[in-house]
């Protein structure tokens, strides 16, 4: 059939785009072991400059490239200087945390420079096309993928055949042995990093123009696409991230053919999981390997946490309680609420991401699992709406606990990019799912907040509940952490090798540990769905993720207290910055990098 | 491209950034300024959509406030921002109800973000109006939930009939933004393209930032339709469209009103020439409410408006009306929304609500063509026998 | 060999990386309370054959026996249950947890008031009935708590007051020899059968090492079953009942650590080395 031909095509001229970012994603993680965030800022930097050289002063496209690379290799080398290179010694999630904050900055200051509006990015290329199949390829579709394979061509030429290049894969290999023999590991990550950043530029430059389109949002899915492909292809291999960005293509395509444009997304996220269960360490990566014995825990921050006595933690519990009587300003209870209800979703996971040592970067899925179960239960079925919350626990704990118990195998980063699917894969569903969930219009006329039949109609009340609520629960992560248990969970996260011959069974406890924190989120989810009234499958966004993973960060991980601490914070301060209107989420951004830089086991410290 | 920005520093410094009496600089209206609370995005990936806003409202300030604002008062508006984000905009909401110097809010910009805030704005007896919130379930959050925004249940019906009726399309392949409105949209238009006698023989939904649409296309294109029908937004219209062409697909393209921008054009370049949809209003509409919005939207911005900065200007101009009439306390304006009548504007005509649905019926409608480059009026007749 | 009953029982066991053979169809014996040490150059394949006995790497071929019981590729979490516990060559304590809790986690698998031993069908419950007994905490879970802080501390004290002041200490705060000897406590806490030592004194000076050997020597005295792999060539003839010598993945000697010092395959084996120091660095780490 000559439509499949056609989808063939189409999957790889996508796979192209896609290769163009995974590369430089491969290369920086393959030398840094770091996901670098901040990729698809850079993509969207390249495509602004490309806008302006073009629109400004006329550029010829050879003279655009040029531009556009030397203002990506030139941002990569600020990125490297001035955002990760103070981080070195850190623990491994203090630069990861540094290049999502990195990503804000860039993101805004483009959107803030150039507003929001989506531009046109003109190329004289697109005029000349090809037949092929029934459908054509366009000079540009031959243009990327020169410069994708060129670009590995290239890059496969330095890294065998130069010094340096020689010294990139030293130290990709094994960076502390590459130092003592005398490899500048500096100069190496500089250069890994200005020449991603200028692959990453480039193919902001030319997707723009293959599109005719670029505004400043797009940057965070180039991130997750560009992250998908490489991780199928295997993590760090630059070849593989080709190879894995071509495959990612197709299979969108054939998913569009097969289940229509709805499913496009699924396709990709559950390629992703399927590859990383089965071969967790991507489709093209050459041999089993034991990972390097630790010295000390190296994901964490090792830290002393701050000493907080239970006196004073009652104290503060006392003052909040006390707070709406004092302030009865509705605004500051509503702002404290959200931060009670997202230190819900901080306590569950802090205790996953932070006592356990599972970085998940999908939480909101359970946001949203606990969501839609309590408004479902309640409207759906008439149940009271206490009880629908708790339920909402119960089934996030169970759902979620299932959908990740097959990655428990993988370990560090690749467990947080299959969370990060699930988590995509769950929005997916939800949106897909119709007949359960009303796909995109979403589930209106929840009803309110009530409690025994008592309907919680004011401020207070709402707040009253979401605090007890969480002083409940953190109480209970409390005790938990000072029995058996926390002293088990933490012991795994330290080195799960030797908690292993201990006879720690892995599995056991991290689907415990996932169930008991679970709960905690999707409670948080069942409260938020019942105060809104209404969500849809936007409501829990992938950004939702990425914020409960500052707030776990930010607090402290695995730092109760800290967790609540940080939701306060990361709630309270853009409502702050809101006399600064659009330059909070720059700000933001920037006291988040400060942060990381100053204080990167938390300001209470890894417990 | 900066203009609005700078805009924001000529603000009165003493106030908050956000806070723009727009009347400031001249007009006869004096005295403690009237406000209106905005719920909205400027920042996060829906920011472009608050900054057409602002240009809406600034503009429908200036005149207000140019001839004697609200009984002499100068009308402004507190803009927060909420990145459309149902966390913020209760936040805001709460602050806003806070806020007694608010009299109506106006906004959030999508469902999630305005309808999480409902709840507070029925509580506190503020109206909450919508003037983007096409969902069928906004105005049912109750009697303080207000919308001017054309209901699709009013809009498809005539997008089906241009389609079918005038244009002849009898197999229709319908492509959607996946979202509560491309959704709404794409059922209401399905039904009553049916009911008028089409087929509608593929029906594929996307996700917002979707840009490729190749696949896509190849299923449209097995499903062998005779026209295409888009639910979408300009910028998603015009990657459709250039794929299209790209494709050597060449197919009548009709699209929802939604893609009335000028950005289309410039997105879509020639790849748009030729695309059928509508609009509420038109430059060259005879209407004097018509011309004299085009015409000083461009003396302003030097540019053409689109869709939101219409409803932004006319929500403006009829929150004024109501404010005249009625008086400029809470419960005055909303008593006052189910009395106003025939409120001038560029979307309706003239607006009036049905104090049932709490929304405004008979938006105007005209159908257009993109020709040379620029959206002009469709006076053919069929394109597919 | 040894009269007396086979407490471990290796037979052929071979694991290969690649092209590389790290073990090659290495045979060994060892009889309850028996001290055997396992010598061998860089990349001999020591720590490798560690790693399939304690179930941390699976073998390509041959089998690994414990007690009469067929333990091949069994996962270490059962291992321990069964009585076996090591150290790691290069240290792995849990860098964030204190001292005492360390010496804890070691005596994980003898924690049963926690962890309730239900029939097969309710065991499913077992993680949910864990949880709630860490959260209720009833006097037999407190009683045996107690208990097992009180036998750490009588561990912890057979390092003298190396450990004791620092027992609410981080780890990683520790020196490098007291991070040893954390391992070495954790391992004794499990109670085992067979206690299997990857070079313990790697990185310490001389008192430090000597410390560590009368602590070993301790150990083999009060009966322990022990398999040790060190550099330290004194010590091994000092402690050793037995002597196993490897190279290049194979079992080049055995016997009395007197006839291993004089046998001339073990001499080459190490002068070899000494002499093409190159190709040994080309033996990967990642095998070990």
């Amino acid at each position: 059939m000559s439509s499949w031909f056609d989808y063939t095509v189409n999957g790889l001229i996508i796979g192209n785009i896609y290769a163009l970012l995974a590369v430089g994603l491969a290369l920086i993680f393959g030398v840094s072991r770091l996901i670098n965030f901040a990729h698809g800022s850079v993509y969207v930097v390249g495509a602004y400059a490309g806008f302006l050289a073009v629109t400004q002063f006329g550029t010829p496209l050879p003279l655009t490239i040029v531009i556009v690379v030397a203002v990506g290799a030139l941002l990569g080398l600020a990125i490297e200087r001035f955002g990760l290179r103070p981080l070195q010694g850190y623990a491994h999630i203090a630069p990861l945390l540094a290049t999502i904050g990195i990503s804000f900055v860039l993101d805004q200051l483009v959107q803030l420079t150039f507003s929001p509006d989506p531009r046109a990015l003109p190329s004289e290329l697109l005029q000349k096309r090809f037949q092929i199949g029934s459908g054509t390829i366009g000079a540009l579709d031959i243009l990327i993928a020169a410069i994708g394979i060129g670009s590995a061509g290239l890059l496969y030429y330095f890294l065998r055949f130069t010094r340096l290049g020689w010294a990139v894969r030293a130290t990709a290999q094994d960076r502390d042995a590459a130092q003592q023999m005398g490899v500048d590991v500096d100069a190496v990550n500089r250069t890994v990093f200005a020449i991603a950043s200028a692959l990453g530029a480039v193919s902001g430059l030319l997707v723009g123009m293959y599109y005719n389109y670029i505004d400043p949002s797009m940057s965070f899915q180039a991130t997750l696409k560009g992250v998908v492909a490489q991780v199928v292809g295997g993590v760090g291999n630059v070849p593989g991230a080709i190879a894995g960005s071509m495959l990612l293509g197709l299979v969108e395509s054939y998913g569009i053919a097969l289940f229509g444009t709805s499913y496009r997304n699924l396709f990709a996220f559950i390629l992703l999981i399927v590859v990383l269960v089965l071969r967790p360490n991507g489709l093209f990566a050459s041999r089993r390997q034991t990972p390097p014995e630790p010295m000390t825990g190296t994901f964490i921050a090792p830290s002393k946490p701050v000493q907080i006595s239970p006196r004073t933690l009652l104290a503060i519990a006392l003052a909040a309680a006390l707070l709406p009587l004092v302030l009865p300003n509705p605004y500051v209870l509503q702002t404290l609420t959200n931060a009670w209800l997202y230190g819900l979703l901080g306590l569950s996971l802090t205790l996953i991401a932070g006592t356990v040592g599972l970085i998940s970067l999908g939480h909101a899925a359970l946001l949203a699992i606990g969501g839609y179960a309590s408004a479902l239960l309640s409207l759906d079925l008439g149940m009271p709406v206490g009880l629908s919350i708790l339920l909402a626990g119960v089934i996030a704990a169970a759902l979620g606990t299932l959908l990740v118990f097959p990655s428990f195998r993988l370990r560090g980063h690749y467990l947080s990019i299959a969370t990060l699917a699930i988590g995509e894969i769950v929005s997916l569903v939800i949106l897909n799912w119709d007949s359960l969930t009303r796909g995109p219009i979403g589930v209106s006329g929840i009803p309110p907040l009530s409690l025994f039949g008592f309907e919680l109609d004011t401020d207070r009340s709402v707040y009253w509940f979401a605090l007890g609520v969480l002083v409940v629960l953190a109480a209970l992560q409390f005790r938990l952490l000072r029995s058996h248990l926390g002293r088990t969970l933490r012991a795994m996260r330290d080195d799960d090798i030797a908690a292993r011959s201990y006879g720690i069974g892995l599995d056991r406890y991290k689907a415990l540990a996932f169930a008991v924190g679970s709960f905690a989120a999707g409670v948080s989810g069942g409260i938020t769905a019942h105060l809104y009234s209404y969500i849809n499958h936007e409501t829990f966004n992938s950004q939702l993720s990425i914020l409960a993973l500052t707030i776990v960060i930010l607090g402290g991980m695995g730092n109760v207290t800290g967790a609540i601490l940080g939701s306060v914070l990361l709630v309270g301060l853009p409502e702050v910055f809101r006399v600064a209107a659009e330059y909070r989420v720059l700000i933001y951004g920037i006291v988040l990098l400060l942060l990381v830089r100053f204080r990167p086991q938390g300001l209470l410290g890894t417990v | 491209m900066l203009a609005h920005r700078r805009l924001v520093f000529a603000a009165i410094a003493l106030l908050p950034l956000s806070i723009m009496p727009a009347g400031a600089q001249t007009g006869p209206a004096k005295g403690e300024p009237i406000y209106l609370g905005v719920s909205g995005p400027l920042t996060g990936p829906n920011a472009q959509y608050g900054a057409q806003w602002k240009q809406g409202f600034d503009l429908a300030l200036d005149e207000i406030n140019g001839s004697g604002g609200i009984k002499g008062r100068p009308l402004a508006y507190i803009f927060e921002d909420t990145q459309s984000d149902p966390r913020q905009s209760v936040a805001v909401a709460q602050k806003f109800v806070a806020d007694k110097r608010i009299v109506a809010e106006l906004g959030d910009f999508s469902s999630p973000a305005s309808m999480a805030a409902s709840p507070i704005y029925q509580r506190a007896k503020l109206v909450q109006f919508g003037f983007t919130n096409s969902h069928p379930d906004f105005t049912k959050g109750g009697d303080y939930m207000w919308s001017n925004s054309v209901s699709q249940a009013d809009e498809q019906p005539l997008s089906a009939a241009f389609a079918v009726k005038r244009l002849g399309l009898k197999r229709i392949a319908v492509l959607h933004l996946n979202t509560d409105w491309g959704r709404t949209s794409k059922d209401i238009f399905v039904k009553a393209a049916k009911e008028y006698g089409a087929e509608v023989v593929a029906t594929e939904g996307y996700l917002p930032d979707e840009k490729d649409f190749r696949s896509t296309i190849v299923r449209v294109r097995d499903a062998k339709p005779d026209g295409v029908m888009l639910i979408s937004y300009y910028s998603d219209a015009a990657l459709i469209a250039r794929q299209l062409q790209q494709a050597g697909l060449k197919l009548p393209i009709v699209a929802a009103s939604s893609v009335y921008s000028p950005k289309l054009i410039e997105l879509g370049g020639d790849a748009v020439e030729g695309i059928f949809t509508a609009s509420r209003y038109f430059p060259e509409d005879p209407r004097p409410e018509v011309r004299d919005f085009v015409a000083k939207f461009k003396a302003k911005y030097n540019k053409e408006p689109d869709a939101f900065n219409a409803y932004a200007y006319d929500t403006m101009i009829l929150m004024a009306q109501v404010m005249r009439e009625s008086g400029i306390d809470r419960q005055a304006i909303h008593d006052g929304l189910s009395k106003v009548k025939d409120v001038p504007s560029v979307i309706f005509g003239k607006a009036t609500f049905d104090p049932k649905t709490r929304r405004v019926a008979g938006a105007m409608s005209v159908d257009l063509v993109v020709k040379d480059g620029k959206f002009t009026i469709y006076q053919g007749g069929p394109v597919v026998r | 060999m040894s009269a007396a009953p086979s407490l471990l029982e290796v037979r052929s066991l071979t694991r290969r990386f690649g092209g590389l053979t790290a073990v090659n169809s290495v045979d060994l014996d060892l009889a309850e309370g028996e001290f055997l040490s396992v010598i061998g150059p860089n990349g001999a394949g020591k720590t490798t054959l560690f790693n399939l006995i304690t179930g941390h790497d699976d073998p390509d071929g041959g089998t690994v026996k414990f007690s009469g019981r067929d333990i091949t590729r069994l996962p270490p979490e059962w291992l321990a249950t069964l009585g076996i516990a090591r150290t790691f060559q290069h240290g792995r304590v849990f860098a964030n947890l204190s001292v005492m809790d360390n010496v804890l986690v070691g005596a994980h698998v003898r924690f049963k008031a926690v962890r309730p031993a239900w029939p097969s069908p309710l065991s499913l419950l077992g993680p949910f009935a864990e949880v709630a007994l860490a959260l209720i905490r009833p006097s037999s879970v407190v009683t045996e708590e107690k208990r097992m802080r009180e036998e750490a501390l009588r561990i912890l004290a057979r390092f003298g007051d190396r450990l004791l002041p620092r027992l609410d200490h981080p780890t990683y705060s520790l020196s490098y020899a007291n991070r040893r000897r954390v391992e070495i406590g954790r391992a004794l806490a499990l109670g085992p059968k067979l206690l299997l030592l990857d070079e313990p004194t790697a990185g310490m000076n001389q008192t430090e090492t000597a410390e560590m050997q009368t602590l070993i020597g301790d150990l083999k005295k009060s009966g322990l079953t022990i398999l040790l792999i060190e550099h330290k060539l004194d010590m091994v003839m000092q402690l050793s009942d037995r002597v196993i010598v490897m190279d290049n993945g194979s079992v080049i000697a055995n016997g009395k650590p007197a006839e291993v010092r004089n046998n001339p395959a073990v001499i080459e084996a190490y002068l070899g080395h000494r002499r093409s120091d190159k190709s040994e660095a080309s033996v990967p780490e990642a095998a070990e």
